[in-house]
């Protein structure tokens, strides 16, 4: 006997026709079917001569629609004096150095530069003088200063020097290096091995010579004193 | 106004709500209390009652003591230098900090954003490199574009110097005592030693590729088997804002425009300072210039 599946199959299709005829028929409900009747724009309104115009290129720089005002700044000091610093380190050293004697000493252009190697006799306003080895020259400005290094009893003692400090009356070089030394900081000093010890007999050798030019024994000049511009030679050494 | 439907219509509700000043009394659901709140130490707005120790006003009282009564100005640290007293002898150090077109811009109050402060720019920048909102805050008060703004608090309404003011080295005084603020310099990642000053392992003793390293950062099971929150470790170093207290000023340069300040200051050359007067020491008497301080006659003093 048949099963009655053959007869059933076609009404079992009958579901998705009838779905897809509904969804066609949503499909045309959503078709336009109206349209208004079109109603001519008005015309434009005149529109002002400056109005750019789109199809035209604008000449020169367009201003922003809503530009937001600006100030000018007022006058600068900062632009006037890029570098305070300098001047300040220029006006302090005038005072400091009026003659200009110790900046001309220790000038880099200068052909009798103290180098660090040389003896350097330093003389202050009050308390006794110090000699040593200049190991080290420190340029900054204001701040420009020597570091001798001398053997005192059986102690070595450094002393940093200003050398425009008030308190510094006279710097005198007292014996050159023999070679230039290939440092620049000779910290080298410090150990047993390299320290060449006290400068006392060298020092004590120049001041008996200088005693003796400035006498006239020796009958040499005193290059302080014969020179065209004695204020300017000194660079700080005292005349007496 | 209520309207009356057609007497034929199906009867609706009022388009228009009945004003209820129109009735007696309005039965409104909620609780009401019957008596009237008795002040006690807790309750606010009492009369004679002391502030609220926790509410703005009683924080800026206690800090009252401490806020300057003017406001500071932003300079540029230039670098150091020295000063040769030349009579004695005697040199110190010095830094030498520029002030370049600092004006004040802008106000903050107490009632419209709850503090005073005036807010100070300095240096100038160029309005393309300007956003639009901050051009408009500087168009707003007339003033040109500025490179650097910071706030300065300040007391009262008496230090809110007036907006388009200029603040010169003059501002401060030869001899008087200023607080310098500035953004310290950055060191990087900076291990335990160089942050802050561990000691470091031994050279020796056994001591293998450890000698700068921090060490324990706490112990075992008995201390929680954690690490304590704040431990001191390695990290950034530097870079952040670093108060020096009680500097000097030993000179001042109206023209050129410079602070010379006794001693060091925080931060590089050419970083941005923030100078205002010492919170440590008496206050300077200066007379101040402002509309609101003119109107009060005398010159702003410490009122203790």
């Amino acid at each position: 006997m048949a099963s009655l599946t053959p007869i059933l199959r076609p009404t079992s299709c009958w579901k998705t026709l009838l779905r897809r005829s509904r969804q066609q028929k949503m499909c045309i409900r959503c078709l336009t079917t109206f349209e208004p009747p079109t109603v001519p724009l008005p015309p434009p309104p005149r529109l002002p001569s400056s109005y750019p115009s789109p199809f035209k290129l604008s000449r020169g720089i367009r201003e922003p629609i809503n530009k937001i005002k600006t100030y000018p700044p007022p006058p600068s000091a900062r632009n006037k004096y890029p570098c305070p610093l300098d001047e300040w380190t220029a006006m302090h050293l005038k005072d400091l150095d009026p003659t200009g004697s110790r900046t001309r000493l220790f000038a880099r252009n200068n052909p009798d530069v103290p180098n660090a190697g040389d003896i350097l006799l330093v003389t202050f306003k009050n308390g006794d003088p110090f000699a040593g080895y200049c190991i080290s020259i420190k340029r900054r400005g204001v701040d420009t200063a020597i570091l001798l290094r001398n053997r005192m009893m059986v102690t070595g003692v450094e002393m940093w020097v200003k050398i425009y400090s008030p308190n510094v009356t006279a710097i005198e070089v007292v014996k050159r290096a023999e070679k230039r030394a290939r440092r620049a900081r000779l910290y080298y000093m410090r150990k047993p091995k390299h320290d060449r010890g006290s400068v006392e007999g060298e020092v004590k050798e120049y001041l008996k010579r200088r005693r003796l030019i400035r006498s006239g024994a020796l009958g040499v000049k005193d290059p302080t004193m014969s020179a065209k511009r004695p204020e300017q030679a000194k660079s700080g050494v005292k005349a007496s | 106004m209520a309207t009356t439907a057609c007497h034929g219509c199906l009867q609706l509700p009022p388009p228009f709500p009945i004003p209820r000043a129109a009735f007696g009394l309005v039965s409104k659901r909620g609780i009401k209390s019957i008596s009237t709140p008795r002040h006690t130490r807790f309750t606010r707005g009492g009369e004679g009652l002391p502030v609220l120790q926790t509410s703005i006003t009683a924080a800026l009282e206690r800090k009252a003591y401490t806020t300057p009564l003017r406001t500071g100005a932003l300079g540029t640290k230039k670098g150091m230098s020295a000063i040769y007293d030349t009579e004695t002898g005697r040199r110190r150090a010095c830094t030498i900090v520029q002030m370049d077109r600092v004006q004040v811009v802008a106000h903050k109050t107490r009632q419209k954003h709850g503090y005073y402060a005036v807010q100070v720019g300095s240096g100038w920048k160029h309005p393309s490199n300007v956003t639009r909102p901050l051009l408009g805050h500087y168009a707003e008060h007339g003033v040109s574009p500025k490179r650097h703004l910071v706030e300065f608090r300040v007391r009262d309404e008496r230090g809110l110097l007036d907006i388009g003011e200029m603040i010169g080295p003059g501002w401060f005084q030869e001899g008087q005592y200023v607080d310098a603020k500035a953004n310290s310099r950055g060191m990087g990642f900076a291990g335990g030693m160089k942050r802050h000053g561990f000691k470091g392992q031994p050279a020796s003793h056994g001591v293998s590729l450890t000698h700068r390293s921090m060490g324990s950062a706490g112990q075992s099971q008995g201390g929680g088997s954690r690490v304590l929150p704040g431990k001191k470790m390695p990290g950034r170093m530097g870079g952040h804002q670093v108060t020096t207290q009680n500097v000097k000023v030993m000179k001042v340069d109206e023209e050129k425009g410079i602070v010379v300040l006794n001693g060091c200051i925080p931060g590089p050359d050419g970083c941005v300072v923030k100078l205002s007067d010492a919170i440590k020491k008496p206050w300077p008497e200066i007379p101040m210039v402002t509309s609101a301080a003119q109107a009060v006659a005398e010159p702003l003093r410490e009122t203790v």
